[in-house]
């Protein structure tokens, strides 16, 4: 089976603090999978390295079958990052800020706006500037444009974080059915284990660097004989 | 007291002193710019009363009268300090055969032929008749400080007034511009002339560069601080094409500024020229001292690359920040280095310093422009065109550093610490 994310002894350090240490995993094609952990994991480290953001200290990443140091200029044609608490230019309307997007991929501009416009469920708002956008709507306005090109991996950092329950259902919902739909490739981060448990195929529990446990979240909902993943994560790590 | 002032004015100071980057900034730079400043400025004053001290050394002066009165005045002169005298000699004689260059002056005195026939005509006849000497001086383009010292005309005239006879003698100033005699032209008039170029330019360009960088610093700064950054460094785009649309766009707005200082000192120096024109006869055009359209170019070339220069150098520093307020924290270290020259260069030729310090300003690539503005007044188009190459490679330079920035994750993750590292770090690593 040909997999659309495999890291393997993937390590990186700033200075002396170990970010990730040794982490190893593999996501299937059309998957949805979860990286779950405390701050401070290395979550959004690993998420960086992936999306050719920084480079690893050894060990290798490879998206469908590029290799994210080596290839990151094709790397970056096919997948598509939203960042935790990433912002919009303040001063260009939504719409505005979709269209310069969108001209950085291959496909057509005004479809991809559409498509974004259609996601992001902002309506006539798409032509306020974005700095009058709540934190919710400028939230969709990302995610929107994070899957408006249709790539073949979307990494979403935290992609409810911070919202209130009607945006963040918004949020989930278009994750659920949208990237089904199309069939994009997901890999999300986020602390909230409800969340992941509703949005993931496969999810990897990350605590200090290490990658500690992997699986689906029923079968490992079953192995720890929890009722939730979130006590899974505390049996795992000794908390409970 | 307003409730809670004291509470919120503690807090802003525990902020504003524990951010080391804003006490460097804010008072540590001046105290070092300023006293460093001082010395510049007690320098030129320094320089400009030696070179008068140096002029009364010794006179040249071209005799051409050789009768009685000159004779007296010769030995006056000698009994005060050291005389060549030459005779038979035109004024322009004495600047082509190079006499000047030979006896290392920058002045000299000719005696006209009827100079002892006029003071003779005072005795005799009209007591209202004045005799003159004529000073010829080579004009140099200085600083504000340049005529301190005044010209030895002044104190021939008092001595021999004093011996002789009250108002008996004065003296006619002649200016000598590359090399021609600009005969009644005081020197002391164009300075005063040249005084807005010495002062308008120098503090425009100052203006200008500190509100450009901070421009580019903020652009950079504000990608970091709303986190588009990120985002932008993850779609397939060359990293180069970020960082020149960046440089591009705050170079289109530097360059329109460039232009605005080009058309705007072009106005004014031809405006004071018509001026000065009508009230006292001294047209700074006809002089050859307005620079000509390729001297306005090179001008603006080297405003324009030392725009660059600096913009380039205010993303590599942004680069080093997470937010604006950091960039412009930062940016602040490279001010002393755009103010200095430019508020030296008010009051001296960087020409007259010491070959040290002269090294120092010409290595600071924003007193090129500064440097070029009085160059091409005078003609020198050579000194304003190694200044823009020195800074156009100065320039590339910095902007392989600042491309080599935006194609690693430098970009991101490079920051400017000083006590924080470990804090720093730790934020990086989730």
């Amino acid at each position: 089976m040909s997999y659309a994310v495999e890291v393997k002894n993937l390590t990186k350090r700033f200075g002396n603090i170990q970010a990730l240490n040794d982490a190893t995993f593999k996501i299937g094609q059309g998957e949805v999978y979860g990286l779950i952990g405390p701050n401070g994991a290395g979550k959004t480290t690993t998420l960086r390295i992936i999306s050719t953001l920084i480079a690893p200290t050894s060990g290798f990443v490879k998206v469908f079958g590029l290799d994210v140091t080596k290839q990151s200029d094709e790397v970056r044609k096919i997948l598509s990052y939203l960042p935790e608490e990433s912002g919009a230019y303040r001063n260009l309307s939504g719409m505005e800020y979709l269209q310069f997007m969108a001209k950085f991929s291959n496909v057509n501009t005004e479809q991809a706006v559409k498509e974004a416009a259609e996601i992001s469920g902002l309506g006539e708002r798409l032509k306020d500037r974005t700095k009058t956008y709540s934190k919710g709507m400028k939230r969709r306005l990302l995610l929107a444009r994070a899957l408006m090109t249709k790539p073949k991996l979307a990494i979403l950092d935290e992609p409810a974080s911070g919202l209130d329950v009607l945006h963040a259902y918004h949020v989930r919902q278009i994750i659920k059915s949208y990237v089904k739909q199309h069939g994009i490739t997901v890999l999300l981060s986020s602390h909230n284990m409800l969340e992941v448990e509703f949005l993931c195929d496969h999810v990897a529990l990350i605590n200090k660097g290490k990658i500690i446990l992997e699986g689906k979240p029923a079968d490992l909902k079953q192995k720890h004989s929890s009722q939730n993943l979130e006590e899974v994560f505390a049996k795992v790590i000794g908390y409970a | 007291m307003l409730k809670g002032f004291t509470t919120i004015l503690i807090k802003e100071l525990k902020e504003l002193i524990r951010d080391p980057k804003i006490l460097i900034g804010m008072i540590v730079l001046p105290l070092v710019m300023f006293p460093v400043l001082g010395l510049v400025i007690g320098y030129a004053q320094q320089t400009a009363v030696e070179q008068t001290q140096k002029s009364a050394e010794l006179i040249l002066i071209v005799d051409n009268d050789g009768g009685y009165w000159s004779q007296q005045l010769i030995g006056n002169l000698s009994q005060a300090t050291n005389i060549v005298v030459l005779n038979n000699t035109t004024p322009q004689q004495v600047i082509d055969e190079g006499i000047l260059a030979q006896y290392n002056r920058t002045e000299f005195i000719e005696i006209p032929s009827n100079f002892t026939a006029t003071i003779n005509a005072h005795f005799q006849k009209n007591p209202n008749l004045t005799a003159a000497v004529n000073v010829y001086s080579i004009f140099q383009e200085g600083g504000i400080f340049s005529n301190i010292g005044g010209s030895i005309g002044s104190s021939i005239v008092t001595n021999f007034n004093r011996v002789v006879a009250p108002n008996i003698l004065a003296t006619t100033p002649s200016t000598i511009i590359r090399g021609q005699i600009q005969a009644g032209v005081d020197p002391a008039q164009i300075s005063s002339v040249l005084y807005l170029q010495s002062i308008a330019l120098p503090i425009t360009i100052m203006i200008l560069l500190t509100y450009s960088m901070q421009i580019a610093a903020t652009s950079v700064a504000m990608e970091k601080e709303e986190k588009t950054l990120e985002t932008l460094l993850t779609v397939p785009v060359d990293r180069f094409a970020i960082l020149m649309g960046k440089l591009s766009s705050t170079i289109i707005v530097a360059g329109a500024a460039a232009v605005a200082v080009m058309l705007g000192y072009n106005f004014v120096l031809g405006n004071i020229s018509a001026t000065v024109q009508a009230g006292t006869a001294v047209d700074l055009a006809q002089l050859g001292l307005v620079p000509t359209p390729l001297g306005y170019l090179l001008l603006g070339i080297s405003l324009f690359v030392t725009l660059l220069s600096g913009l380039a150098l205010a993303v590599i520093m942004s680069a080093f920040s997470e937010d604006v307020r950091g960039a412009q924290a930062l940016i602040g270290y490279i001010y002393p280095l755009i103010f200095i020259p430019s508020l030296a260069m008010l009051y001296i030729d960087p020409n007259s310093l010491p070959v040290a310090l002269q090294a120092v300003f010409y290595a600071i690539p924003y007193s090129h422009p500064i440097i070029a503005s009085k160059a091409i007044t005078m003609g020198n188009y050579s000194t304003a065109i190694f200044g823009i190459i020195y800074v156009a490679v100065f320039t590339l330079v910095i902007m392989y550093i600042a491309s080599r920035l935006f194609a690693t994750e430098k970009i991101l993750t490079a920051k400017f610490r000083f006590a924080q590292k470990k804090k720093k770090l730790a934020e990086q690593t989730d």
